[in-house]
């Protein structure tokens, strides 16, 4: 191997790079946030008798779960644009995130939702419940469980896609390395600590996460 | 016998030790193909025509060269991030993508000769009236992602002041142009060459090319691996020869539709 | 000097067509190599130690839990950083089918372990080889249990494939984008490479859900 690997100017921009991974960090939770909010509201829609919330939600999961995110992203930057609406790189990546998250999750939540026997339900009003208090203390909790998981993988997807980014000049973790590396042309030492910050990221979400799960489920999960 | 199997098991040797040593210059007359890269969304230097075919100035270089040369020529499509690790990858031999010769890059990749210079310049609606560069202070400004004038603007912006929030990147060139025409972006900084063509296609009809980027000239050079020294002088007397020739003036005047300026040609000669 | 900008027309299809044809190439590839793959690693692990198993799984993490463009990038420089370039057709599939193989081979995994431990040893008290328990007890039960997961991880090598796009394949995004730079009409394009994707994705993920509802009952 002739290639001679120069890494001090890797640390030199250090301080950009995990600007970056912080601005990933950023656009992948609050892509999650905003995503676990519209899915509750979708998977409602979708168990609704009404005809028309059924169906919007079932375009908008489909569209999510059938198409490439890339496709998602380019759509809502230059696809929008043509229609005279403008967002951000950040906005576009963020906007396409959330769009995805929320199909996606939609079908966890119902799924979530479907698994918990409606006798659950009759049991908790028939000793007195209200229907909010039978869903609050009975209800949410299990499907809390059963969807945290899959919840969890939710999130490392959006830190994963968010790097995606780079395509439309987004300045998180991949768009600060493209733009790095094409400074000094060091192609290969900027990408390497770039994968491995990926790395430490997806872990340090996922430590989060089942410290998180602990406290919450103390344990039985 | 001996002597005869002494003489091949010799000959053999001193061939594949010819072999061992074949730089680029050598892999690319045998294999019989230039792999030369160009960014081709970067007119006139390098676009795709009405059929989808690459052309424009870096294309004919390349063309240029392969017939130097006597090799067949694939042009490869790259985006101003692409190059280099087009390079290293070994995917080009060569590439001819207007890379702006800083010192900090060529700790990296070997460059050539310049063989042309740009200017740095805004283009811009023109309802927005911009006529010095600091009319972009409050403006949207764009730029394609990891180019010198990327970095050039960033520097000015900041030494006046600006901050970084009024600028956005682009991954390429065309996605820039795509931008200041949807109006994402009020302006964008492109090179003047570039501004020139797209101002003469209706879709820009109503945008204005605007003032340079203050004491800046982009000279550029073909660049490849960095410790392809052989390759690389091949390549300098090219470009010699492009210009002693009159290939570099018929190229310029088939892309630009102008003999190339004097002061242009003189740049490049004294540059060399 | 050509005009800069051109419409779309008909002659454009063969690009399109070709884009289309690239896409489908590399899924396939990725799919069929990657759950050979995942279908051997998933079982070695299914079948191995834990100092095995966290080796192995510590691996195929790492492939997880990287980008996948940033391992296009990475890997096609890296390769010919170190002096065998690869085409941006192989680099793409080499990657692809690897990441595909880290998916599959923990789908696999869940399946084999699903299959119960009486199950094996009734198939083992009737007098059959180990080998005959692989394979006519634990792979049928477990791949029938896992076509549901499997068909989604699938489904998603399909729609990741536009990343490939990246190293310089030209599959459809890449296409497109060629074409949007040269037309600048990207909304156009863009909705059609959207029906693509979705007519390939659509009728898969609809039969996946069925065939998961009816396992279910």
């Amino acid at each position: 191997m002739d290639y001679r690997f120069h890494w001090n100017v890797v640390f030199q921009n250090m301080p950009e790079l995990l600007s970056g991974a912080f601005v990933t960090l950023h656009v992948s939770v609050l892509a999650m946030l905003l995503g676990i909010v519209i899915a509750i509201l979708l998977a409602i829609a979708k168990m609704n008798n009404t005809k028309f919330f059924c169906h919007v939600a079932t375009v908008w999961v489909e569209i999510a779960r059938n198409t490439p995110a890339l496709f998602q992203i380019y759509m809502a930057y230059f696809g929008l644009g043509a229609l005279g609406i403008h967002l951000s790189p950040y906005a576009a990546v963020l906007s396409a995130l959330v769009f995805i998250n929320a199909g996606y999750l939609a079908e966890t939540f119902r799924g979530g939702f479907q698994s918990i026997p409606s006798t659950q339900y009759s049991a908790s009003k028939s000793l007195g419940m209200t229907s909010f208090q039978s869903y609050w203390h009975i209800i949410l909790p299990q499907m809390l469980r059963r969807i945290y998981h899959p919840m969890t993988n939710q999130l490392v997807w959006s830190i994963l896609m968010s790097s995606l980014g780079i395509l439309v000049g987004m300045s998180e973790l991949s768009g600060t390395t493209q733009r790095l590396q094409s400074l000094s042309f060091r192609t290969l030492e900027f990408f390497i600590v770039a994968a491995v910050m990926y790395y430490i990221l997806t872990k340090l979400v996922l430590f989060g996460s089942s410290l998180l799960s602990r406290r919450l489920f103390r344990g039985e999960i | 016998m001996i002597r005869k199997l002494a003489t091949l098991v010799f000959a053999c040797a001193a061939l594949s030790s010819v072999n061992a040593s074949a730089d680029q210059l050598d892999t690319v007359i045998q294999r019989g193909t230039l792999n030369c890269g160009v960014v081709l969304d970067f007119p006139p230097m390098g676009y795709f025509d009405g059929n989808n075919n690459p052309a424009g100035f870096d294309v004919d270089y390349c063309n240029d060269l392969g017939e130097a040369m006597g090799v067949n020529v694939n042009v490869l499509n790259l985006t101003w991030g692409e190059r280099i690790p087009s390079l290293i990858s070994g995917k080009t031999d060569v590439v001819i993508g207007s890379t702006s010769d800083t010192l900090e890059r060529a700790k990296t990749v070997g460059f050539t000769y310049p063989y042309f210079v740009f200017k740095f310049q805004v283009i811009a609606h023109e309802d927005k009236n911009i006529n010095s560069f600091d009319d972009l202070k409050n403006l949207k400004v764009g730029a394609a992602l990891g180019t010198t004038y990327e970095t050039e603007y960033l520097a000015y912006a900041e030494q006046q002041g600006w901050g970084k929030s009024n600028y956005t990147s682009f991954r390429s060139e065309n996605d820039a142009y795509l931008g200041l025409y949807q109006g994402k972006v009020d302006a964008i900084i492109s090179t003047n060459t570039n501004i020139a063509t797209k101002l003469r296609s209706k879709e820009f009809a109503e945008f204005v090319a605007g003032p340079y980027v203050p004491n800046y000239d982009d000279v550029v050079g073909i660049i490849a691996k960095r410790d392809e020294t052989a390759w690389i002088n091949y390549l300098n007397l090219f470009l010699v020869r492009q210009i002693r020739d009159g290939n570099m003036n018929t190229a310029y005047n088939k892309h630009f539709g102008t003999d190339a300026p004097a002061d242009l040609i003189q740049s490049l000669r004294d540059n060399k | 000097m050509g005009s800069l900008f051109t419409p779309l027309s008909w002659s454009d299809s063969g690009l399109i067509l070709t884009g289309v044809w690239n896409t489908i190439i590399i899924s396939v590839l990725a799919i069929v190599v990657g759950t050979a793959l995942g279908l051997i690693v998933g079982f070695i692990r299914s079948e191995s130690n834990k100092v095995v198993n966290v080796l192995f799984g510590s691996l195929l993490d790492v492939l997880r839990s990287v980008p996948l463009i940033i391992q296009l990038i990475l890997f096609s420089t890296l390769m010919g950083a170190m002096g065998s370039p690869l085409a941006p057709f192989v680099a793409g599939s080499i990657v692809l089918s690897l990441y595909t193989m880290a998916f599959m081979s923990e789908v696999f995994r869940g399946g084999f372990e699903s299959v119960s431990p009486s199950m094996q040893t009734a198939a083992r008290s009737l007098g059959m080889s180990n080998w005959q328990t692989i394979y006519h007890i634990r792979l049928p039960i477990s791949l029938r249990a896992v076509f549901p997961s499997w068909l989604g991880v699938s489904l998603s090598v399909i729609k990741d494939s536009a990343l490939v796009s990246v190293i310089g394949y030209m599959e459809l995004l890449r296409t497109s984008e060629q074409l949007i730079s040269r037309t600048q009409q990207p909304l156009e394009i863009l909705i059609g490479v959207g029906i693509f994707y979705f007519i390939i994705s659509y009728p898969l993920s609809y039969y996946g859900r069925y065939v998961e509802r009816k396992m279910a009952i």
